[in-house]
């Protein structure tokens, strides 16, 4: 029955494997055989690091607003009874099947010059209450954690329903009272999914492409954009691929983190 | 459990409020442009004055946006017939066979999801555009359907452990060839599971941007791309309706799949 398996393997060697060769490829190879030059450009202008800097910065943000957000909605969610859970599950199901264009839609509605919040504003405290939420750092940050937030919930929420609740028990009959429990029992037991929903926040938000491109400054790019403006603007394939490559080494770092804390229970599903 | 929630503790007061504030960040944006997608006006006004269907006639009427929906629900379409033909095949392969190398065939299967989609868009840009591929309905249906398999052979792998392995072994026990179990035992089985592996398919395909950013033309825009133009050039009103029609989808197979999973939990 392992023959099942063939088209799949021969479909990804040719559609996802060898693309990614072509890329490895095209990021070192110049007019005069191959070249590290497209790397050395990245190292010497002052654009890549700034553009590094700030991938880094909105993703950490991002992801520990999300986690701040998140934490609360799975603990909330693991404290429900079976049938209200699967009620509040959908409101947090719902935007994770949203397209990222009707949010980042939405964002615009909301978060422009004129847009619901600087009416609202406006209105109540006078046209100098204002604020610049859209095409900037805010505007990036609010988007990004929308869009991971479902990701970190069910995350956290698979590590808190699956804690042996005699456990929390225990603490309640030795006498603890409920913050002691949390934070001595549920909290630190709940930290390899924290664990695990940061790193894949993390390596979501890295490579990021439409809510920085729609919600963010024009100036303000993260490395996703940088491909697409050396693609379009430059059209400057090579340095686009030594990007990407840079990119996917970023990312890798931390998908081999998260292997090692949660490699055994992405395959465990195969065995 | 329920006694813990019965007991107002500050703590529990306090998570309540804050799980409600993220729970209102999560579903208020794209709420609210349900009541906007019924102005009558190309401009936005809240709270909305009117019930007018303007902007629904705009987007079913005007040529391009009509366009843009169909060539994505084309590829949407053949996305999804690719993906699971090869997923669901793939997934039974995993569970049911043992061989060395099994454990860096599913790292490999499943690594689409890790990989940056710039990356792959970049790639598939630069691959097919050199095999003048790039701008086909057949180009952006392999384009999604990579970023779609590691799905449904998820979603597959999951439905496979639910599957009561004594079926499989009673109906080979009775004289059943393996391509019987597989045909009448384990595939029937399998259907709710590959029902919800088709939608999610259908739906992450539908909705995909980057990679069709990268590898469709002007002429053969899919709905996501165009809107993606809009809301970076000029954003339209157009895409309020269009905004409320998609969230319409999307709550309509989430309730679905809820729908589905609570069968299974109970059957």
């Amino acid at each position: 029955m392992a023959v099942f398996l063939l088209p799949a393997i021969l479909f990804m060697a040719a559609t996802f494997l060898l693309p990614l060769v072509v890329v490895a490829y095209t990021s070192i190879s110049g007019e005069a055989g191959l070249t590290l030059e497209h790397y050395r450009e990245l190292f010497s202008r002052p654009l890549y690091a700034i553009v590094l800097k700030n991938t880094l910065e909105i993703s950490v943000l991002s992801t520990a607003l999300t986690l701040l957000l998140g934490y609360p909605i799975a603990y909330h969610l693991s404290r429900q009874s079976p049938a209200r859970r699967a009620f509040l599950i959908i409101l947090v199901l719902l935007p994770f099947w949203t397209s990222i264009l009707v949010k980042s839609f939405a964002f615009t509605v909301l978060l422009g010059h004129n847009g619901l919040i600087n009416s609202v504003l406006v209105s109540a405290l006078g046209s100098g209450a204002r604020i610049k939420l859209l095409f900037n750092r805010p505007g990036v940050i609010i988007g990004m954690t929308h869009f991971l937030l479902p990701f970190m919930v069910f995350t956290i929420l698979a590590s808190l329903v699956t804690q042996n609740p005699d456990l929390r028990r225990a603490a309640e009959i030795m006498g603890a009272g409920r913050v002691r429990i949390f934070w001595n029992v549920t909290l630190p037991l709940s930290m390899p999914g924290v664990l695990a929903g940061v790193l894949f926040c993390m390596i979501l938000s890295l490579g990021m492409f439409v809510t920085p491109a729609l919600l963010g400054g024009r100036t303000d790019l993260m490395i996703s954009n940088l491909v697409d403006f050396h693609v379009r603007e430059t059209l400057n394939w090579n340095v686009a691929a030594a990007v990407s490559m840079c990119l996917i080494l970023l990312t890798a770092v931390f998908t081999i983190m998260l292997a090692r804390i949660r490699g055994g229970q992405l395959l465990e599903a195969a065995r | 459990m329920t006694q813990e929630a019965g007991r107002r503790s500050p703590l529990s007061v306090a998570v309540s409020i804050a799980a409600w504030f993220a729970y209102g960040f999560l579903v208020l944006p794209s709420l609210i442009i349900i009541p906007m997608s019924f102005s009558d006006k190309d401009e936005f006004v809240f709270p909305p004055q009117t019930l007018s269907f303007y902007l629904y006639e705009k987007y079913f009427f005007e040529s391009n946006w009509m366009a843009a929906t169909v060539e994505s629900l084309k590829v949407a379409a053949g996305t999804t017939t690719l993906s699971v033909a090869l997923g669901v095949g793939a997934a039974y392969a995993l569970t049911r066979t043992e061989f060395p190398g099994k454990k860096l065939l599913t790292v490999f299967l499943l690594s689409p999801i890790f990989v940056p989609v710039i990356v792959v868009a970049l790639g598939l840009y630069l691959y097919l555009g050199s095999a003048r591929l790039t701008g086909t309905t057949f180009a952006l249906v392999v384009g999604h359907t990579v970023v779609t398999i590691p799905f449904v052979i998820v979603t597959t792998l999951a439905g496979l452990r639910h599957i009561d392995r004594n079926l499989e072994v009673a109906a080979t026990v009775m004289g059943a060839s393996k391509w019987t179990v597989l045909r009448r035992v384990t595939l029937p089985l399998l259907r709710p599971t590959i029902l919800v592996a088709s939608l999610f398919s259908f739906l992450i395909s539908f909705d995909e941007v980057v990679i069709s950013y990268f590898i469709a033309n002007v002429q053969r825009q899919t709905l996501p791309v165009r809107m993606y133009s809009s809301i970076h050039w000029e954003i339209s009103p157009v895409l309020a309706a269009i905004s409320a029609l998609l969230t319409g989808l999307s709550l309509v197979v989430c309730l679905f799949v809820a729908f589905l999973q609570k069968g299974r939990a109970v059957g």
